[in-house]
């Protein structure tokens, strides 16, 4: 007596169509990026009678633009995986500058030890949103909008409303510098992806933020620590802002406790656009990248072809949303096959 | 003193209590499984079986009453203590993560990782090779065919899913399994399909089952003996060679009254 389950497909053939299918619907969104860059190249010279766009110069403006929302959405696209959300990076963005600049400034800590400071004051916010989320149980977007309006308020409480400027000079010149010609945040963004592309792919830790969001209950009931887990994904989302702040805070010189308003929605935007599912279990960082990348091509056209900028938001508004459907054709396509 | 490790339970469950709140959810439950014996564990909606089989996994913790595993009472905080003490519980509508493929499911929360030592585990980084390799060995083994270990589940049937998720069981269950409405969702061949594998299972490897159904052929066809609960109460051992299905089902719908044997 033997009981056997098969599927229907022979495996090699299945196999194929399978990786094919996965590979559709996870990079797809890179030819979207490519068809972008085509256009804007071959329109560009015809609207403004010169190659403004692709030039090495300006594709190093649209990554050093893309790259400070790049950094956030690595650490969005965890949390949104986990079928979680936090809408409070970008206060997170504001507190994390105010108080690097003030320690800098007022503590004589460096460069470096700003840096530190806006990691640090980042990571505590993250733990803050998680233990809120695990211990006391609150969904991720109610606690999120909560404390989007803590960190702010805190922000504004210790600057006073003020800008901080005067906190050294070393901190720009290393934070918002260049090595070898590419800018230090490019550079960062660039680790930073690669580095969490694989912790997402081939750590146990990016498989229990897949498994989580797919379904926290089963993970659980499979002895997951799961609370530990979302506590960490929460830190680690708030790292990556508080790592942001302090190359906004570097390009700036100075810190601001109204900076960072509206990056949750571009972060947001940015990891969606690349495929991340906003109902969980599911997200690359290739896919975030891109979509930060699409964002910045967006603004960066805009500004090429003198869009007024009331009409810029209209746009970038509507090219996430195209980019969000065709996403979502393309992966009901690639489910059937 | 007397030596009883032969005739020890593997499970005993003795006046298990469980109350939510004012609702008296279980109230009194006790009854033995024996090494290599298929106990079914049947009765209506709301008779309080979940709530059994989560205490058991470790889910609930139970009001009042105890069980024990082998002769040692168990106090399980967390369902990782379960596993822990090698009792395995397949769910019917939480078997298995959609957005992962079979050989992670298999291995979730019992990963391989490279490298044992410390930087091995701080980094957590994962051996697939090796989980994709011990998935496939070990669903071959079950004669589970599926077309690899790297499918997702999503494209998988509701009957593959499942003999998935027993083939996960079995792999790490050392003592116990215990499936909870295991072929509510399947068809008439797959849940063919499934009793065999459990038959078989039992057969060859002794493994100890306690299967909870509201399908009263499959639980005659499997079981040695029936746990009967009505409205939380234990209504009736019986065993399978003792009785009649429409004992079993006189007994659910309380038309027969309270008999207890071990």
């Amino acid at each position: 007596m033997e009981s056997k389950i098969e599927a229907a497909l022979p495996s090699a053939a299945y196999e194929q169509r399978l990786r094919w299918a996965r590979f559709v619907a996870r990079y797809g969104i890179v030819f979207v990026l490519l068809l972008i860059v085509v256009i804007l190249s071959i329109l560009t010279p015809i609207i403004r009678g010169e190659q403004l766009f692709l030039t090495p110069r300006n594709l190093l403006q649209v990554g050093l633009q893309a790259s400070i929302n790049a950094i956030i959405a690595v650490g969005m696209t965890f949390v949104i995986t986990s079928g979680g959300i936090d809408l409070s990076v970008g206060s997170m963005v504001a507190l994390a500058g105010v108080l690097a600049a003030m320690a800098m400034k007022e503590l004589q800590i460096g460069a470096f030890g700003g840096f530190v400071v806006a990691v640090g004051v980042g990571a505590l916010c993250g733990l803050f949103n998680g233990f809120l989320i695990t211990r006391i149980g609150l969904s991720p977007f109610i606690a999120t909008l909560g404390t989007m309006g803590v960190f702010r308020g805190i922000g504004l409480v210790v600057s006073q409303g003020q800008s901080i400027y005067g906190f050294g000079r070393e901190f720009s010149q290393i934070f918002a510098g260049a090595v070898i010609g590419i800018p230090v945040p490019v550079i960062v963004a660039a680790i930073v992806a690669l580095l969490f592309w694989f912790v997402l792919n081939h750590t146990r830790f990016g498989k229990y933020t897949i498994a989580i969001g797919g379904s926290e209950e089963i993970t659980r009931l499979a002895g997951v620590p799961v609370k530990n887990y979302k506590m960490g994904i929460y830190a680690l989302c708030g790292v990556l802002t508080g790592a942001a702040a302090a190359l906004l805070l570097a390009r700036l010189s100075s810190g601001d406790p109204t900076f960072g308003r509206f990056f949750e929605l571009d972060a947001i935007a940015a990891a969606v656009m690349g495929g991340t599912s906003l109902s969980g279990g599911e997200g690359t960082i290739t896919g975030t990248i891109v979509g930060a990348l699409i964002i910045s091509l967006v603004q960066n056209a805009m500004n090429l072809f003198n869009v007024p900028s009331y009409w810029q938001d209209i746009i970038v508004g509507s090219v996430i949303v195209a980019a969000v459907i065709l996403d979502q054709l393309r992966k009901r396509q690639s489910r059937v096959a | 003193m007397l030596k009883m490790t032969t005739d020890l339970p593997l499970l005993s469950v003795r006046n298990i209590t469980k109350a939510f709140g004012a609702v008296q959810a279980l109230q009194g439950i006790s009854f033995d499984i024996a090494p290599g014996e298929v106990v079914a564990l049947v009765g209506d909606n709301g008779a309080g079986k979940s709530t059994l089989v989560k205490i058991i996994s470790g889910l609930y913790k139970a009001s009042s009453g105890e069980f024990a595993l082998r002769g040692q009472t168990c106090h399980f905080e967390t369902p990782a203590d379960a596993l822990k003490a090698g009792i395995e519980t397949v769910y019917q509508d939480l078997a298995l993560i959609d957005q992962l493929d079979v050989a992670d499911n298999v291995y979730l929360g019992r990963e391989v990782l490279r490298g044992s030592g410390f930087l091995g585990r701080l980094f957590g980084v994962l051996n697939r090779a090796t989980m994709r390799r011990e998935t496939a060995a070990a669903l071959s083994q079950l004669h589970i065919k599926i077309p690899a270990p790297t499918m997702p589940v999503r494209m998988m049937s509701g009957g593959q899913r499942l003999a998935v998720a027993i083939g996960r069981a079995v792999t790490w269950g050392r003592e116990l399994l215990i499936l909870d409405e295991p072929t509510a969702a399947l068809g008439v061949e797959e849940t063919e399909q499934v009793l065999r594998m459990i038959e078989e299972l039992r057969q060859k490897q002794r493994m100890t089952f306690m299967i909870i159904s509201h399908n009263m052929q499959d639980v005659y066809r499997v079981a040695d003996k029936i746990v009967i609960l009505r409205q939380g109460r234990h209504v009736a051992t019986l065993r399978k060679t003792e009785t009649t299905l429409e004992e079993i089902v006189a007994y659910i719908t309380g038309a027969k009254q309270k008999r207890v044997e071990r």
